[in-house]
């Protein structure tokens, strides 16, 4: 499994939907309950997943899955 | 001027079909902006006729007075048509925040005792998870398929397509049961406050009086309609009074809002504190992009705004914000600032005209001015609550010495405003939505890994109030980031997301009275660094 994929089992986990299927240019407009809070969640998760940790400015800086995707990689 | 209730007081032909008949029919009920921006204006004739095609699905499916209806989708067109829909079939009639999770459906579905649901297909499985549980729920209806699914799981689109767009409103009484909105309390499972179609007699009155809407004004309510102000300012007491409104499909994001303001020239806006917060964090510069020129009010409701929100919109908006207070109870605005009355920064304001609120200590003797106490209206007005649904002991319990009790504590000053001090029980107000303890502890006390668990409050800079969740973990259990995230993820998606912990704090036992209560004040000073106070009750 690469990377994309696992962080697409990472969304399917935190938004509990195993239909979701990510795009480096979806934003939390296009997956059902991603507001804030659990933005929170997900950040945690993938902090979990792959044994990093975001900045807050990093946190601040994703625009589309792609830019935290694109974060996710230089930290590993 | 009061709108006209003589020819009939049902919330749904009020909105729409009596809009047509006074010459309204052509004019912009609301214009819908999707994710993408696309615009899409729906007239009042188009309402109404959307909205009695609504009516006629769920009477063709057998539903009649008095049956429960309830919407749980995000911001949507079909929500507020299908809304609209089962009111003039005069059903009960709730919504629900599309971020509930399955045990938050459950308690609020199962107290109902719902009969027909729409929502959307992602959705669909939460409410299968907990249909054994919802004997008296027959059907859902979901707006994203095009063919029915079997004969309880039906198409949106196909149902409508086959409807007549005529319906006849029977005739509604004042005291018809309407709208259910469901809201926590500290102890219990969450409360069903229904209302009366007269409510819309008071939603018309203070969007007119306190909002001061005109009739070409462009007004925007960015509440969720999942909760009571996106009913009663989102839906109702605009289109009483005929009265266009922007609905946008997205939440918050500081440049998309802007954007809308500017471009969709809106003259009042109606929003959160929460969110004027976070706007607060953007560059100053950010706000000259922006031609606001149209814009002639703002207006606070949820939570307390605090003098710097104020401040800050004097200065880099150069408007006013006037906060408004009123609670799902009391179904419409009761004590509010508005144009023309001075603005103490932090206050809440004065009540309304024939409004009558006071404080009172716990025996019901009026305080004076300057000394806090509990928050009290004087029953009677047209939007209060008439009854805890199924829960009618508990309604009754909030009626004492003659008066409503609210459940906040406030003071007043010597000019007769009123200002907010905190709760009286352990309710969380987090973003303007109520949190309560027990349903988040009683998540928490279903992960294996948890023996107890004690849930508080506590100040946030953006969002009011956070939720602080204090744990207890069972013996040779690790508690690590994976344990965390299975605690984190299991109150969203059970609960919601805004029921979340926003920090977790795992120690040795949770502080207990002798009869075994959580003591919540216990948690929050040690949380907040104070004295434990009297703690020679506390079980250790």
């Amino acid at each position: 499994m690469d990377n994309f994929e696992k962080l697409n089992q990472i969304f399917r986990m935190v938004f509990d939907d195993n239909e979701i299927t990510i795009k480096p240019e979806m934003t939390a407009n296009d997956i059902d309950g991603w507001d804030s809070l659990s933005h929170i969640n997900l950040i945690v998760a993938v902090e979990s997943a792959y044994g990093i940790k975001f900045s807050r400015k990093d946190v601040l800086s994703f625009k589309n899955i792609g830019d935290l995707y694109k974060c996710l990689e230089s930290k590993l | 001027m009061p709108i006209d209730i003589t020819d009939n007081c049902n919330i749904g032909y009020l909105c729409t079909e009596k809009q047509c008949y006074i010459g309204n029919g052509n004019k912009i009920a609301f214009r819908w902006i999707d994710l993408n921006g696309l615009v899409k204006d729906y007239t009042f004739t188009e309402l109404h006729t959307e909205s009695s095609r609504f009516a006629n699905v769920l009477k063709n499916l057998g539903y009649k007075i008095g049956d429960v209806f309830f919407t749980f989708l995000p911001k949507s067109t079909e929500q507020i048509i299908s809304f609209l829909g089962s009111l003039k079939l005069q059903l009960v009639t709730g919504t629900l925040f599309s971020n509930f999770g399955e045990d938050a459906l459950l308690d609020r579905l199962g107290n109902a005792e719902a009969k027909v649901i729409i929502t959307k297909k992602s959705f669909l499985k939460k409410i299968i998870k907990i249909k054994e549980k919802l004997p008296r729920l027959e059907h859902i209806i979901l707006v994203d398929i095009d063919d029915h699914l079997s004969e309880s799981v039906m198409s949106y689109s196909k149902l409508m397509n086959a409807a007549d767009i005529t319906f006849k409103v029977e005739m509604t009484r004042p005291d018809t049961p309407s709208i259910l909105h469901y809201t926590s309390g500290s102890t219990g499972k969450p409360k069903g406050a229904l209302h009366a179609h007269k409510s819309i007699l008071m939603q018309s009155k203070t969007t007119e009086d306190i909002l001061q809407l005109l009739p070409d004004d462009v007004f925007w309510c960015t509440a969720d309609q999942g909760w009571v102000t996106g009913t009663s300012y989102g839906i109702i007491g605009p289109w009483s009074l005929g009265i266009s409104q922007i609905h946008y499909a997205g939440g918050y994001d500081a440049e998309a809002w802007f954007k809308m303001l500017a471009e969709q020239r809106v003259t009042v806006w109606y929003t959160a504190p929460t969110a004027l917060r976070m706007l607060m964090r953007e560059d100053d510069s950010f706000f000259e992009n922006w031609d606001l020129s149209n814009l002639r009010c703002i207006f606070s409701v949820g939570e307390p705004l605090n003098p710097e929100v104020i401040l800050w919109a004097r200065r880099v908006l150069g408007k006013d914000i006037y906060d408004t207070w009123f609670q799902t109870e009391t179904g419409s605005i009761m004590i509010s600032n508005r144009p023309g009355l001075e603005i103490k920064p932090g206050s809440m304001g004065i009540p309304l005209h024939g409004i009558q609120a006071a404080i009172v200590d716990d025996d019901g003797t009026l305080l004076p001015s300057g000394v806090q106490g509990n928050l009290c209206v004087r029953p009677g007005w047209d939007s209060m609550f008439i009854t805890y649904f199924n829960n009618e002991e508990i309604y009754r319990s909030k009626f004492k010495y003659g008066w409503y009790w609210t459940g906040d504590t406030a003071k007043i000053d010597e000019d007769g405003y009123f200002w907010f001090m905190g709760r009286s029980d352990d309710v969380i107000n987090t973003a303007g939505h109520l949190v309560s303890p027990f349903e988040v502890e009683s998540a928490l006390l279903e992960i294996s890994e948890i023996a107890e668990s004690g849930v508080i409050g506590v100040p946030d800079e953006i969002l009011f109030e956070k939720v602080v969740a204090f744990i207890s973990i069972n013996k040779n259990v690790e508690w690590t980031r994976d344990l965390e995230l299975k605690v984190r993820l299991h109150v969203s998606n059970k609960a919601s997301s805004i029921a979340t912990p926003q920090e977790i704090f795992v120690i040795d036992s949770i502080p207990k009275n002798k009869s075994g209560k959580i003591m919540r004040r216990v948690l929050k000073a040690k949380y907040m660094g104070a004295d434990l106070g009297d703690i020679s009750t506390l079980d250790i």
